[in-house]
């Protein structure tokens, strides 16, 4: 027993968990969890501040990345090889449906959740200072899982892949000056071919998500530098400045003070460093606000992963991943559809190739880019955000209504059919 | 706060688990695997002892395919069809039955999905059978199967499959190269057809097609050619035999053995002797082919048959959409034939072949070959309807000597021509006289003047 116990310490090397030193070590003398404080807010915590949307993405990566793997066990990125690959996978492997659905679905909902999560950090204020570069951080996280997702698109080489990847690709190419050159550089070609489909490949199972784990990376790292998840400073009580305590190294005046708090209490090397916190000053009131990560963060994250990968199970179980008719560049299917979340972009395109193709993306990424920097308005507190609001509210259903038009509102030709109209497809 | 985290952890866990559980289930449970156990009780019933019983039945499940890289394809069928080329199980009922009268044609060497379409990879029956979304071709019922015979039979008389013989000489002689591209030969009106057998119609579609085009496919420019029902279902097997696909010669029909005979029968076929002679026996329009494997390279000769262009721009010899085999068959022919062939060819043809002669034929041929008589009629009786032009059909061509002279017909041919409209207002007639001068020379369009001059009723007779 007692070498268990020894082998035990030396993995663990805490204290006890029913003590506070013992939670503390928990975090801080893990390589895995110390990205997290060793205490949390309460509020932080509450699922209606932030819905876990953040964790729920990265589970949602985490599951791509697992799943895929397994994939790429069985795929060859070469034109016929590959669809029947699928084919394979879809009545041959051991649960390569399952696989497959499961990389899918969860391919589609990152796309769903990073952009939901943008919306929670817009409306919390969450982007304001200090933590503007964090959301341009956040910005190309969304760009790079829209990439992802675009690249993956194309592997199954299907009539859906072959025709989406065509489309997608034709509006990037309406871009001035470089448009048609991205596009050859992105295809190896000018048409959807054995080259665009290596391309792909490479860029979706190594150069894509190498740029997500490093900007993740800092993401995360940059959230605990900003002084912790953001709170919704506008619901907490006013805090008496004369009970404001400054933590670390004091000014060269005034001696040390410290902060009566448990002797286990332990602070960030940075803290001491500089002299005071970072960013945030801590009150008593707040201290009393703050839990242990151990269990209070740590289960709540754990629940978010477990309903993730339910979820997504779940959904696997009983709906497969479609597959098409092998790719036929010779039949194009009316209409041709873009991948859905680019289908907004497509609508406008009907309309001007010049503004659906050019204008609308590039302003909506600058604008989404500029927004910590162009919004000056210091309070976080919606009442005095009205504007703001509004504005992105606007953004987001313009957005949404685009991408409900374009994929159950257009049939043939483009023309406006609603999804109650059953349209025969012609002969020809 | 948060007490019941650990709980709510826990029964998430759970479920996980649960889920796991049901998708490894869901794997382990295709349903091949039952016809598999179907199968093995079947045969065990056979056997007389309990030991032999016992090692049939723990016979492990398991995925049969055939691969056949000479025909692209890998056929799962027999994971379900187990019994199919085991004579003992010609009464066990589907899916074990024997396939009887396969003759040559086991599955071990050709597979399924070659004659019955479906979807070779797939090991579950819906997705097998191809009647699923996303999959073009599924099982050809049994009406249609014996058109698959034609994928491999690409030329000759298909014995037991009169159908094909006939939907291809429909083909060659009512015009449809006019409009439809073949093999690379033919008008471009109409879709190409060189792969509609692999495309997503069905064959009744198609069937119903050929009976009315214009009902199946509104708006359709394709004339009602009045086919019988015998010949609609002849063209629909046609149609469905015509694949494109690559294949190992094992594949190829033994009839197209290139032998300098099988030659001379598509020497006979094309009739060659129209425009070229042989030792200067035959017709002068074309050179005179006594020697020419000497003057020629076999690839040059090749070449020639697939496209006189490509090796002799401005050739006015056509194209015959022959295959690699009966191109080097005629080639072999060439290389021996004599005189004395092209004298027994000459004697066997039904009519003289004055020069006169020569052009009328030639010009009969492009009449059918280009798909004049898809709407002016196979005896130039015109009568396809062509709403709000002037007659509201398309015109008879057997009285157009009375209307206009020779140079001004040339003219049409050459230019094309808009039907005049029957009421101004009205919409613009479907067809139309499409403009020839890229698809043929100025001699071929003379010796097609002088073919309609040859046919004209004498009318002026008659007043």
């Amino acid at each position: 027993m007692n070498l268990i116990r020894e082998i035990w310490q030396s993995i663990v090397r805490r204290d006890p968990l029913s003590t506070d030193k013992g939670k503390s070590e928990l975090v801080f003398l893990n390589v895995w969890l110390h990205i997290h404080p060793a205490k949390v807010k309460k509020e932080n915590l509450r699922f209606r501040y932030t819905f876990y949307l953040g964790f729920i993405t990265f589970f949602l990566f985490m599951i791509l990345v697992t799943t895929g793997i397994a994939l790429m066990c069985y795929y060859r990125p070469f034109p016929p090889q590959a669809y029947q690959d699928m084919k394979d996978l879809q009545f041959v492997v051991f649960m390569g449906p399952f696989l497959r659905s499961m990389h899918r679905w969860a391919a589609h909902a990152m796309v769903v959740c990073v952009f939901l999560h943008m919306c929670r950090v817009f409306y919390s204020g969450s982007y304001k200072k200090p933590r503007q570069f964090n959301w341009v951080i956040g910005v190309l996280l969304l760009l790079l899982t829209l990439g992802l997702s675009f690249t993956g698109y194309l592997l199954p080489w299907d009539q859906l892949a072959y025709w989406a990847i065509t489309v997608g690709t034709n509006i990037g190419s309406y871009a001035p000056l470089v448009g048609g050159q991205v596009r050859e550089l992105l295809l190896g070609g000018h048409t959807v071919g054995e080259a665009a489909l290596i391309r792909f490949y490479v860029l979706h199972v190594a150069v894509l998500p190498s740029l997500m784990i490093l900007l993740t990376v800092v993401h995360f790292w940059r959230i605990r530098k900003d002084g912790g998840l953001s709170r919704p400073t506008w619901r907490l009580k006013p805090s008496r400045p004369e009970a404001l305590v400054t933590i670390g190294a004091p000014p060269e005046t005034a001696p040390l003070k410290t902060v009566p708090a448990s002797k286990d209490k332990t602070y960030g090397l940075m803290e001491v460093v500089t002299g005071k916190p970072i960013f945030e000053t801590i009150t008593p009131e707040e201290e009393e606000d703050a839990v242990f990560s151990y269990p209070y963060a740590f289960f709540r994250e754990a629940i978010a992963l477990m309903v993730t990968v339910t979820g997504i199970m779940a959904i696997s179980l009983f709906f497969h991943a479609p597959l098409e008719a092998l790719a036929n560049p010779a039949k194009t299917p009316n209409p041709a559809k873009a991948p859905w979340y680019f289908l907004g972009l497509q609508e406008l395109v009907s309309h001007s190739a010049l503004l659906g193709g050019v204008v609308a993306p590039a302003l909506m990424v600058l604008a989404l880019l500029a927004i910590p920097y162009f919004d000056r308005n210091p309070s976080r507190r919606p009442s005095d955000r009205k504007w703001a609001i509004w504005l992105f509210t606007i953004f987001v259903v313009v957005n949404l209504v685009l991408i409900v038009i374009g994929t159950f509102f257009r049939g043939p030709g483009w023309a406006f059919v609603p999804p109650w109209v059953h349209v025969v497809a012609g002969a020809e | 706060m948060g007490r019941r985290l650990p709980q709510i952890f826990f029964a998430l866990s759970m479920l996980a688990l649960a889920l796991i559980v049901a998708a490894v289930w869901q794997a382990s449970t295709p349903s091949w695997k039952n016809y598999q156990h179907s199968f093995l009780q079947l045969e065990a019933q056979e056997e007389p002892n309990a030991v032999t019983k016992a090692a049939v039945l723990a016979t492990p499940p398991q995925i049969h395919q055939t691969l056949l890289p000479g025909l692209q394809r890998v056929d799962r069928c027999t994971t379900c069809h187990l019994g199919v080329d085991d004579p003992t199980m010609k009464n066990a009922p589907e899916p074990f039955r024997y396939h009887a009268g396969l003759g040559p044609h086991i599955p071990s060497k050709f597979g399924c999905t070659i004659c019955h379409g479906g979807q070779g990879l797939a090991t579950d029956k819906d997705d097998a059978h191809g009647k699923v979304q996303f999959w073009d071709t599924p099982l050809l019922s049994k009406d249609y199967i014996r058109a698959s015979c034609g994928r491999c039979h690409k030329e000759g008389d298909v014995p037991g499959v009169p159908e094909l013989t006939e939907g291809r000489r429909l083909f060659e002689t009512q015009g449809c190269r006019g409009c439809h591209k073949l093999n690379g030969v033919g008008g471009s009106i109409g879709p190409d057809l060189t792969e509609e057998g692999a495309s997503h119609r069905s064959p009744d579609w198609l069937e119903r097609h050929f009976l009315a085009p214009n009902v199946v496919s509104a708006g359709s420019a394709m004339p009602n050619f009045h086919f019988d029902r015998e010949q609609a279902r002849a063209l629909t097997y046609y149609m469905l035999s015509l694949t494109n696909e690559e294949m190992g010669s094992y594949y190829s029909s033994v009839r197209l053995i290139p032998s300098p005979e099988y030659g001379r029968q598509l020497f006979v076929a094309k009739d060659c002797i129209v425009c070229h002679a042989i030792g200067g026996t035959g017709a002068k329009a074309g050179p005179d082919l006594l020697g020419v494997t000497k003057r020629h390279s076999p690839e040059w000769l090749d070449e020639q048959l697939v496209n006189p262009q490509l090796v002799y721009p401005g050739s006015s010899m056509p194209e015959y959409d022959l295959e690699t085999n009966a191109r080097k068959a005629l080639v072999a022919f060439m290389s021996s034939a004599t005189a004395q062939d092209a004298q027994n060819i000459l004697a066997h043809r039904g009519n003289a072949l004055t020069p006169a002669d020569v052009a009328i034929e030639a010009g009969k041929r492009d009449f059918a070959r280009f798909g004049c008589a898809g709407c002016h009629g196979t005896e130039l009786q015109g009568g396809v309807p062509n709403p709000n032009a002037q007659g509201g059909q398309v015109p008879s061509l057997l009285h157009v000597s009375d209307d206009y002279t020779k140079d001004e017909v040339i003219e049409i041919i050459r230019n094309g021509k808009v039907p005049p409209l029957d009421k101004a207002s009205g919409p613009t007639p479907p067809l139309y006289m499409p403009s020839w001068k890229h698809l043929l020379s100025d001699e071929d369009i003379h010796q097609l003047v002088d073919f309609l001059w040859s046919k004209q009723e004498k009318a002026k007779d008659a007043w």
